[in-house]
């Protein structure tokens, strides 16, 4: 029973480990993301566009399996775990090999290595000696560090590069899961939102996308925003002058740019729009007097006594000694019904602007309510004792932020750059071997020098360079004098340390 | 037997080369007669680039002569027009980068030419350094295609919108270009292999007939209006832009008979296929010679299509069912169905090429040992360039949307471009897939990244509007 329960867990390991489950999870997510593309998804589509596009019981299916939200749908997850899983067991079941063969290098080739081996060269030479002196000086020459290799009865030369590209790929794997970390963290505790400010505003109530609000332990103020144009009237920069407001204090001021966002305690905030909050900043208005004492004075005396004055909502500014004028409302579309003045929506359709002038007659203040534009039945623009021009209305702005914290993307990113690092190890490190073996031909007593090499990718260039190595090599045995048997003896030192190295390996 | 059909075919002559070479001239004919309308200095971009147009047109029937005759001087001249042609582009690149003050990604004009000149440099890469010389006869027609693309798109300078200011647009976007350039090639040397493995003609035929079937079938049965109409998107001269009825719904304008003419032309690309069939299903091969006559009659209905598409859909104002009074409409404003139909044209052709000339083809190319090689390394560097474009995406995305990843579908169809390349690769180098799975593998994998440039772009809406 307990070897069935084992056998049963190895096949369910064997699958999961499997480089066939991995492609079908892959296909499967490839699909599902497709589809997601394709019907439409209900986070970044509008309610009635939905409801347009599809008929209602179609549009109760796709809800009801998810597919109007793949990407947040509990199997779509389901399915990035399942390729995590997948990945980390198929990771887990190759590195101890690749480990094996990382950790412990095969020095030293056997005879059906030798044989197996391609590509591998055989050429004449005088004595064993001089055939490893003469590759040990050709691979020096190409950049590499050859090692004698000694076994009880013969002995060789073993040189390598790179032998990190052969965990590489297990770097980007696990480059991938970090990403998949960073992402699931995000998920779990990070948050997106958004504020609107109007300029000189304060606040520390951020809107979720969900609707629901999110207070933040410090508050944020917006103390002007702006937007340039192109000369064709274009948008060209959004910007916002921000501060962020802890304990009554200013700790950090920035202007805000689309693409370049303030950041605070892992909370940032982003520019995403920017328009007319439909309030007035500011009302210019010159103002001319038409008391009748004022009627009867001249022209110039007139012109002098003209006022030009700027109002915000409620402000008041006095004209004369009796007079005062006071910015009462502002509507930015008005309607009128039953000699009353509505608001009809918060949109800069049709403004209108309502000042109350009030003059002290005899001792007892009388209002004028005066009307930008002027409205039948409701306003005394004609019977007041100024008369207004409004020469301009300054509008004030509202920004658009939009605010995240993310507190996986440190994995994320910095998943993006091993990935990238063993991408590079996986495609253009390449690890090379080359093993060299004098041997004796038994029948004729003559030497003869093997050499062999291998290449983990891009054999082609590598066979070059074998080629390479090999008429070096016979290049040097020219040189190489053959005196060599006693130049041997004169260094036993050498042969002492290859033979540790042969208890190592 | 089809290869001894082609053993039997004539040897070749410079006739070939002249008739193509003479179809290319009216083609440009009929472009130059489009660029005098527009035509204002003599050094201005449209002029720059219809002169990239007649040298990369030359190059491409020079590459295809040489396919056709194998004779290596049309090599050396394909690639001098290649070289006059870049530096045309060049000069293309550069007058647009100096006239809009940025780099030329920013719209799906300035895309295509940026991936054009990019396909022209790794076409001359690979045929110098891998020594794959009839790649042009692939990647020349594509660039063409591009370029006349190009001429139909808006082509204003408009500055960049806030979000598209960043270093990180230029770095986004030249991997990308890279990236999809890259798959182009390793899509074209796929085929190659394809052809050099002694895959049958027949499978070709089936391929083709049925790519170009798909053409147009899609065309006829989105586009086929009652009384043999085609619809057309309405296009407003004035702002230079598709007109909406409202938000999302397009405005068509009914091109009478043309949709006959289509119908006619799905019948003409759909009986090789038909032919293909039936020769499979009674085991008779004489119903492939029947299919082959059926290509060249339907490359002739493809190109009168074609001739009445242009003449028709250029410029003119029809009634349409939706709204009262006639609307213009022009070229620009079925992008394509103008891509889907000079498609069809292009592939077909390189079907009659390989039918007619398939010993010289396999002759020329390097052997298939060496292309499924040259194909595995192409993805090799295509497979980084997608994972840097994607981060570099997701970190600007971060900048500017304050989201890394928001499954935006251009985001996820890179992600499934990726995902694809990732399977090759895994596929090639844990399962030892070689040969024709793997080319197989590239081929689809070039759909998607197509897919991903232009379906996405057009057909998908989403955070990518700009390009």
């Amino acid at each position: 029973m307990a070897v069935d329960s084992r056998s049963f867990a190895h096949r369910i390991w064997r699958t999961v480990a499997s480089i066939q489950t991995g492609v079908v999870l892959l296909i499967l997510v490839v699909i599902l993301s497709a589809v997601g593309t394709v019907v439409l998804q209900r986070p970044v589509t509008d309610p009635d566009e939905m409801q347009t596009a599809y008929s209602p019981q179609a549009l109760r299916i796709l809800d009801a399996v998810g597919l109007t939200d793949v990407f947040h749908s509990w199997w779509f997850l389901g399915l990035v775990l399942l390729v995590s899983l997948s990945i980390v067991a198929a990771s887990i079941d190759r590195f101890p090999n690749s480990w094996r063969y990382f950790s412990r290098p095969y020095k030293y080739p056997d005879e059906s290595f030798r044989r197996a081996l391609r590509p591998q060269k055989t050429i004449p030479i005088a004595d064993e000696e001089s055939g490893i002196v003469a590759a040990q000086r050709a691979l020096h020459s190409i950049g590499f560090k050859p090692e004698r290799v000694v076994r009880e009865d013969h002995f060789g030369i073993f040189a390598e590069r790179h032998r990190i590209s052969e965990l590489a790929v297990y770097i980007v794997h696990a480059s991938l899961l970090l990403i998949f970390f960073g992402t699931v963290i995000d998920g779990i505790w990070g948050w997106r939102a958004s504020i609107n400010l109007n300029e000189g505003q304060t606040s520390n109530i951020v809107e979720l996308h969900d609707g629901s609000t999110r207070t933040l332990p410090f508050s944020i103020r917006c103390d002007t925003a702006g937007q340039d144009n192109y000369k064709d009237g274009s948008p060209k920069k959004w910007w916002s002058k921000l501060a962020i407001v802890e304990d009554g204090r200013d700790v950090l001021k920035k202007e805000i740019v689309v693409n370049d966002p303030l950041l605070y305690r892992g909370v940032r905030f982003y520019q995403s729009s920017y328009g007319p909050n439909g309030k007035v900043d500011k009302l210019a208005l010159v103002a001319v007097p038409m008391t009748p004492a004022a009627a009867g004075s001249s022209a110039a005396a007139n012109s002098s006594q003209k006022q030009e004055i700027g109002l915000a909502v409620n402000q008041t500014a006095s004209l004369d000694a009796d007079t005062t004028v006071r910015f009462a409302e502002f509507f930015p579309d008005y309607a009128v019904r039953d000699g009353q003045v509505y608001l009809r929506s918060n949109q800069m359709e049709n403004p209108a602007a309502h000042l109350v002038v009030t003059t002290k007659v005899a001792g007892a203040s009388k209002d004028f309510d005066i009307w930008f534009p002027e409205i039948e039945g409701v306003s005394d623009n004609s019977k007041s004792p100024w008369q207004f021009q409004a020469t301009d209305l300054k509008m004030g702005h509202f920004t658009g932020l939009q605010v995240s914290h993310e507190p996986g993307q440190w994995g994320v990113w910095s998943g993006v750059v091993v990935m990238g690092i063993g991408l590079a190890f996986v495609f253009y490190v390449i690890h090379m071997r080359f093993w060299v073996v004098p041997v004796l031909d038994a029948e004729s007593g003559t030497y003869s020098l093997w050499i062999g090499g291998s290449a983990n990718r891009n054999r082609e260039a590598f066979e070059q360079r074998f080629t390479d190595l090999v008429a070096a090599i016979q290049e040097e045995l020219k040189t190489v004098p053959k005196t060599i048997p006693t130049e041997q003896e004169s260094q036993p030192g050498n042969k002492q340390s290859a033979q540790k190295l042969e208890t190592i390996s | 037997m089809a290869p001894a059909k082609v053993e039997q075919q004539q040897p070749a002559t410079g006739m070939t080369l002249i008739v193509m070479v003479g179809l290319a001239i009216a083609f440009l004919l009929f472009m130059a007669f489009l660029n005098v309308v527009k035509s204002g200095n003599l050094l201005s971009e449209t002029n720059l680039l219809f002169a990239t147009l007649i040298f990369y047109c030359g190059a491409g029937a020079l590459y295809l002569g040489f396919g056709v005759t194998g004779i290596e001087s049309y090599v050396r001249f394909a690639s001098l027009a290649t070289w006059l042609g870049l530096i045309a582009n060049t000069a293309a690149v550069a007058h647009r980068w100096y006239e809009a003050g940025h780099a030329p990604f920013a719209t799906v004009y300035e895309m295509l030419l940026s991936f054009v000149w990019t396909l022209a440099v790794l076409t001359l890469i690979a045929e110098k350094k891998y020594h794959v010389k009839v790649i042009g006869t692939v990647t020349m027609p594509v660039a063409i295609v591009g370029v006349v693309l190009m001429q139909l798109l808006r082509t204003e300078v408009h500055p960049l919108v806030p979000a598209l200011q960043s270093t990180w647009l230029h770095v986004h976007v030249t991997l990308a270009m890279l990236a999809y350039a890259a798959c182009a090639l390793s899509f074209a040397l796929a085929m190659m292999f394809l052809i050099q493995d002694h895959m049958q003609t027949e499978t070709f035929l089936a391929v083709t007939s049925a790519s170009t079937l798909g053409i147009y079938a899609s065309i006829v049965l989105t586009r086929f209006e009652k009384w043999g109409g085609l619809n057309l998107v309405a296009w407003d001269p004035d702002r230079k832009a598709e007109v909406f009825l409202s938000k999302g719904v397009r405005l068509f304008v009914t091109v009478p008979d043309l949709g006959w003419l289509m119908t006619l032309t799905l019948l003409g690309v759909a009986t090789p296929l038909v032919c293909y069939g039936v020769a499979r299903w009674k085991n008779n091969n004489s119903y492939l010679t029947v299919a082959n006559r059926a290509v060249f009659l339907s490359i002739l209905l493809q190109v009168m299509t074609l001739a009445m598409f242009l003449v028709r859909a250029r410029d003119s104002r029809y009634s349409s069912l939706d709204a009262d009074g006639l609307f213009p409409t022009t070229l620009a404003a079925s992008p394509f169905i103008l891509s889907g139909l000079v498609g069809g044209v292009f592939i077909s052709l390189l079907y009659l090429l390989l039918v007619w000339r398939r010993t010289d083809l396999e002759r020329l190319l390097p052997t298939s040992d060496n292309l499924d090689r040259i194909t595995y390394k192409t993805i090799c560097l295509a497979f980084p360039l997608l994972t840097l474009m994607i981060a570099a995406g997701a970190y600007w995305a971060n900048q500017t949307w304050g989201s890394y990843w928001s499954w935006d579908p251009k985001e996820t169809w890179a992600a499934i471009t990726w995902l694809v390349y990732a399977l090759y690769l895994h596929m090639r180098i844990t399962r030892g897939w070689r040969g024709r799975r793997a080319a197989y593998f590239a081929i689809a994998g070039f759909a998607v990244v197509m897919f991903t440039f232009f379906g996405v772009t057009y057909l998908l809406p989403g955070l990518h509007a700009y390009a």
